[in-house]
């Protein structure tokens, strides 16, 4: 766990101000995508040992959801960005 | 003057006495002292007694790593157990009391334990309390407890406050000794933000103790310097990710009597940019027979109490080292006119160029020291055979072990260096660099150079341009460093670990029985455990194991390093959040309203609500709510509806998006319309309920229950901004924004006619009807819903939040013709219930809408929303689901409690048997009995089906009868008055 | 029907403080506009000026998020102008009542801040002008600096009591 998360809208912050989600790299599937695929959707987590991606909130702050890029062993924070701009394919 | 204050010399203040007590005794001390100095100048070397073989036992060193010098400070709820004598600031008034003895700290019975030591040896525990298994907890544990132990907490309440703190810094330095004092001067000068940190209560380190005149002048300097604070009397407990540091500074710890506004301990998280670990060198015990024998020091230790305090803590000593810091000690004590022994070195020669009047004994060890409850003596072992000597007191010196504890906090090892016959850490980390004794450096000036060089090489690499150091880089010889692990031939116990009683037989056992395992001797033999940690004793266990397993120190390697490096209060964790400030307290704009009005108040979360508004003859809060329930039926009443969930939610998406996240439809709602909506999660159960109203195409208003109002706003966010960015949907919680009233009763549109400008009559302002409306006269501005969760002709009423208790009490004034009451959390709760009104009761994350009668709500035309998948799988629409029904007792006097459970007419109570259980149940002053509403499977086919209610946990049993949930007006009536 | 319409402070009753150190001290609640959307600070400020609103400061306050606030309290027609003046793709949520504001002032006043808010007071990082959404302690607050020792926090109504307490006890301990 990291003790400082970079907000790209407001800074570094502790980790007080955020919660945190999970995995950033799975996709809502199609509302006609099939069971296993919705099953893996809400079911299923991958507890990767190494770099993850999560959705982290900035609930005390912004309250904008990011995606943290960050190494579950040597907890290093690599990348912080806003997930909806990512998205969209914008910057920040 | 006392005996073993010298007359001259030391950092003391003579001028002013300190009184203290110890044990009752009053004594006292001068300012300068810690509690271990005092002691030790008023003749006291005795201080405790150890934790298993209650042997006798004195003050070993003048720092941090104290393992034996445990003491109780304190009286009332200011005590504090398990307090290092070596770090307690002498100050008047102090009390301190010795531990782990009865009847007293001189005859202790406890030492008995010393007879039986050859069965209370490593795994002692494990080997003997293993049967018969029972026996554990009732008898053995006790036993053990009250006979093994340290000092007892209180049980009275701390009086004194405590606070933490942030700060940041470009360079964070702990230690003020010559490494840090240099690094902070060349930070400071370089204009950075520094913070100096350091455990004692003057800065200064091994400069104090050396008496070192360059001292006052670099301390000046720094003062001087805006942008350098110094911190002393702050321990820095853990480095964390991020270069996040954490720090307890004492900041009334040394006072006899707290300024109660001000913290007595401040935690600080200190986020640096850089930092220099300068926290100095541990100098290591040697292993000897009678090692723990009160007068036995480390030779540091008698040079700082010598030199800082004038103290002498014996009239003859014997110097036992490994390496030269013996020889400064020996050094020392002659100048300030005591007697040495003799210095007793291990190795071939010395090459301390020893100018001295003692003799020196080389390829000499002490084997074993005489005496109980004070030195007497020591058996020397050299070539020519052994001798004894007279001594009362005994500087030891191993070597020198690196500090690097905090360097380990966050995963990296320390490696065994032959050269330092040490374990260091990497001197350079991200963010933190190790410089001076901590990197295995020796003299002052190589710390000096040392400290300087990588505070301006830390600055550099955060910006700074070339940044001067302020002392010139000395070459560091390493200290010639032969390890010595324990002294052959010892006859008496020779410890290891003082604190845990694990002396060296305990570890060859470890090693013999299979526990040669760092980690594994440590569990097995409880070397390095307890409030030390094994400060002073992990090395040479290390040693010990390593040689006994015929291995080097590196491969035995270290236990792990792990926060905090000193133990730390609870206090000090806890901050200001105890008692009333243990949580913020969300206060409804109504709240002083309610109160006026006679309310009790209940918890919920963090909110205070009115739970019943209590008359004068009521007795009990049963008797209030039956009242005020009846009322509203009759009548009406007022209650406040704050603290329910309020998010606006805007946007030209903002349709679209509710279609997406309600199970039901939200696009069509039309403006002015509010609408009762069921939220899903992705797995299909349902996650909240609430009404959302239509103020414009682009301005819906949404409310939540109260528990959920945050879950939710962070619900919305999370699928506006990870599932559809491309929508524009705002929201805004303005839960606090509004005083929102609930009028509910019959005489409520009468009532609320006088407050409300526009017509509200049942055609201008039908059921579901939400709009902005003008009140009294225009003067203010306000939402209008017309929404029940009574199920009686209802409204809510919301006013901008100042203007609540005004508002309030004008429909209170209206209404008082019209019998209004006002009502609180609890009659709510009754009127929901008899009108078959579910709640976080009933949504327990387990309950589809199906299952409570919402099946038809859900959109089956909407091609998606959160939940739509997953809620068609087949066990979401199993016919033998709990559903929601009703259920009532058989006898009307009869009752039964939330949480019973259901089981047929005639089975057996067993957990196979149970049909559902009673959600929520209440009296209903209406019918005159118990109601409750209940998820029982196949419910609704089961209505006037004759059940038994359960409750397993008080053995209870009531005939009831499944009903429908709906007790009140099912055809809706009142409602739609 | 009653005359006395009043509109009752949240933080009511709540004495000053006052020391050589810090001034704690609840501000009048006037107006507090949040503003959220595609927009900028200058852009605001105009545009409510235009809807009649002055005497108003734009605090940033998150990624396309502003508080506008100042002692004047507005009119539902000033709401309804700037509503319009902002749209489309803008859009104001009046938080008038439902945040208050607090000055906390004096040499000591980032010191007394820094024991709740993790954010860098430093003048030269966090200067005049700035503001940022934070939490102090368990409580989420808006941290402005108005001044050079001068200092507004913004708390949601139900949390400003317990903050104002919290406040004024760290104060005492300056």
């Amino acid at each position: 766990m990291a003790s400082l998360i970079t907000c790209p809208h407001c800074g570094q912050r502790p980790k007080e101000e955020f919660t945190i989600k999970g995995d950033a790299s799975i996709t809502r599937p199609a509302p006609d995508a099939g069971a296993d695929v919705w099953y893996d959707y809400v079911y299923l987590r991958n507890n990767p040992k190494g770099l993850h991606k999560e959705y982290w909130h900035h609930s005390s702050g912004c309250r904008r959801w990011l995606i943290v890029e960050r190494d579950t062993v040597t907890h290093k924070v690599l990348s912080v960005a806003d997930a909806a701009l990512t998205k969209l394919g914008g910057a920040a | 003057m006392s005996s073993h204050r010298l007359s001259t010399g030391g950092r003391i203040d003579r001028a002013r006495t300190i009184k203290f007590s110890f044990d009752g005794k009053a004594l006292t001390g001068h300012p300068g002292d810690t509690l271990a100095s005092a002691l030790l100048a008023n003749g006291i070397q005795l201080v405790g007694r150890s934790f298993k073989y209650h042997r006798p036992r004195g003050i070993l060193t003048a720092g941090a790593a104290e393992p034996n010098a445990l003491v109780t400070v304190g009286t009332g709820g200011r005590t504090e157990a398990n307090t290092r004598a070596t770090m307690i600031e002498l100050h008047d008034g102090l009390t301190a009391r010795s531990q782990n003895r009865w009847p007293s700290l001189n005859f202790d019975i406890g030492a008995v334990n010393g007879l039986l030591s050859p069965f209370l040896s490593a795994g002692f525990y494990y080997k003997t309390f293993m049967w018969p298994a029972g026996f554990w907890e009732k008898v053995y544990e006790p036993l053990i407890r009250k006979a093994a132990g340290l000092g007892k907490a209180s049980y009275e309440a701390d009086p004194d406050s405590y606070e933490k703190c942030w700060a940041h810094c470009d360079l964070l330095v702990i230690g003020s000794g010559p490494a840090g004092l240099a690094a902070a001067l060349t930070a400071g000068r370089a204009g950075a933000r520094v913070l100096l940190a350091d455990e004692g209560f003057a800065l200064g380190g091994t400069l104090l103790t050396d008496g070192d005149e360059r001292l006052g002048a670099m301390l000046s300097e720094l003062e001087a310097l805006p942008n350098v604070q110094c911190l002393p009397r702050t321990t820095v407990i853990g480095w964390y990710d991020d270069n996040v540091f954490g720090a307890v500074e004492r900041v009334q710890k040394h006072v006899a009597e707290p300024d109660p506004h001000k913290p007595v301990e401040r935690l600080w998280r200190i986020i640096a940019k850089q930092a220099i670990l300068a926290s100095g060198a541990e100098e290591r015990p040697l292993v000897f027979g009678g090692n723990d024998i009160p007068g036995v020091m480390m030779a540091g230790a008698v040079r700082s109490y010598l030199n800082r305090q004038a103290v002498a803590p014996g009239k003859r000593t014997v110097v036992f080292a490994t390496n030269d810091a013996g020889y400064r000690t020996a050094a020392d004590l002659e100048a300030a006119g005591l007697e040495v022994a003799a210095i007793i070195d291990p190795r071939a020669r010395s090459d301390a160029a020893w100018q001295g009047k003692a003799k020196v004994l080389s390829n000499a060890c002490i084997v074993d020291a005489a005496g109980s409850k004070a030195l007497r003596g020591v058996t020397i072992s050299s070539a020519s055979g052994t001798q004894t000597m007279d001594a009362d007191a005994i500087a030891m010196s191993g070597g020198w072990s690196p500090i690097i504890h905090l360097a380990c906090h966050r995963g990296a090892k320390p490696a065994w260096s032959e050269a330092h016959a040490a374990f260091l850490a990497p001197e350079r980390q991200e963010g933190l660099t190790i410089a001076g004794s901590a990197a295995g450096l020796a003299s002052t000036e190589a710390c000096l150079g040392d400290g300087a060089q990588k505070a301006a090489e830390a600055l550099e690499t955060i910006g700074f341009a070339r940044v001067e150091p302020a002392f010139a880089a000395a070459d560091s010889v390493p200290p010639a460093a032969t390890p010595f692990w324990f002294a052959k031939g010892s006859k008496g116990k020779a410890f290891v670990d003082y604190q845990n009683d694990v002396n060296l037989k305990d570890l060859g056992l470890a090693v013999r029985e299979g526990y040669g395992d760092v980690e594994l001797a440590k569990r097995y033999t409880t070397n390095g455990m307890a409030t030390d940690q094994g400060k002073l004793s992990n090395i040479n266990a290390i040693g010990i194991l390593a040689e006994a397993r015929g291995v080097s120190p590196a491969a035995v390697g270290t236990t792990t390093f792990r926060p905090f490096y000193t133990p730390v209060s609870f206090g000090a964790l806890t901050g200001a959040s105890r008692g009333k400030h243990f949580q913020p307290v969300r206060r409804s704009p109504l709240h002083d309203w309610a109160r006026k009005n006679g309310a009790t108040f209940v918890e919920t979360g963090l909110w205070y609500r009115a739970a019943w508004f209590p008359r004068a003859g009521e007795t009990t809060w049963r008797e209030s709510v039956d009242r005020e329930v009846l009322n509203i039926r009759q009548n009406a009443g007022l209650c406040d509806v704050s603290t329910l969930g309020k998010i606006e939610i805007f946007g030209k998406d903002a349709a679209a998006f509710l279609d997406r996240v309600y199970c039901n439809g939200f696009a069509k709602l039309p403006v002015g319309k509010a609408r009762y909506g069921i939220m899903l999660r992705e797995d299909g159960m349902i996650y909240d309920d609430g009404t959302t109203s239509r103020f414009s195409e682009d301005h819906f208003f949404m409310t939540t229950t109260t528990a959920l109002a945050a879950g939710v706003l962070t619900h919305l966010e999370f699928c506006a901004q990870t599932l559809w960015p491309e929508l524009e949907v705002y929201f805004a919680s303005s839960t606090d924004q509004w005083a929102q009233m609930a009028v509910a009763g019959p005489k409520s549109r009468a009532i609320l006619s006088e407050i409300v400008d526009e017509d509200i009559s049942d055609a201008a302002f039908p059921f579901m009807s939400a709009r902005t409306v003008s009140l009294l006269g225009g003067k203010l501005e306000g939402r209008l819903f017309r929404i029940s969760f009574s199920g009686e002709l209802a409204y809510e009423l919301g006013v901008p939040a100042g203007y609540g208790e005004s508002v309030a009490d004008a429909i209170m004034q209206a209404g008082e013709k019209h019998g209004i009451c006002a009502y609180g959390a609890e009659a709510l709760g009754v009127l929901r219930i008899e009108k078959g009104h579910v709640t976080h009761a009933e949504i327990n994350g387990t309950v589809t809408p199906g299952d409570l009668g919402f099946g038809r709500m859900v959109s089956t035309t909407k091609p998606d929303f959160i939940g739509k998948v997953m809620l068609a799988r087949e066990g979401m629409q199993a016919p033998d689901r709990p559903c929601l029904v009703g259920v009532k007792p058989l006898d009307p006097g009869s009752s039964f409690r939330t949480g019973s459970h259901i089981l047929a007419d005639g089975a057996a109570a067993t957990l196979e048997n149970d049909q559902g259980y009673v959600t929520s149940s209440c009296f209903s002053p209406h019918l005159g009995h118990t109601i409750g509403l209940a998820l029982v499977k196949n419910g609704p086919e089961r209505i006037g089906e004759k059940v038994m209610i359960w409750n397993g946990l008080r053995n209870e049993f009531t005939d009831g009868v499944i009903c429908s949930p709906v007790f009140i007006d099912p055809e809706n009536e009142k409602l739609h008055a | 029907m009653p005359d006395v319409l009043i509109s009752r402070p949240a933080l009511a009753g709540q004495p000053v403080f006052q020391s050589d150190k810090v001034s704690v001290e609840a501000m009048a609640e006037g107006h507090l506009l949040q503003v959220m959307g595609a927009t900028a600070m200058q852009a605001l400020q105009s545009l409510a000026a235009d809807a009649g609103i002055t005497e108003t400061r734009v605090w940033p306050a998150g990624y396309q998020q502003w508080f506008m606030a100042g002692e004047r309290t507005l009119t539902s027609a000033n709401l309804e102008a700037f509503t319009r003046q902002l749209a489309p793709g803008v859009f104001v949520s009046d938080q008038s009542h439902g945040r208050v504001r607090i000055r906390v002032q004096g040499p000591c006043a980032a010191v007394l801040i820094s024991r709740g808010t993790a954010v860098d007071l430093d003048g030269t990082s966090f200067a005049e002008g700035h503001g940022a959404m934070t939490l102090f302690g368990h409580i989420s607050v808006h941290v402005a600096r108005t001044g050079a020792e001068n200092f507004q926090l913004t708390v949601l109504r139900s949390f400003a009591q317990s903050l104002y307490e919290e406040l004024v006890e760290l104060a005492k301990a300056l």
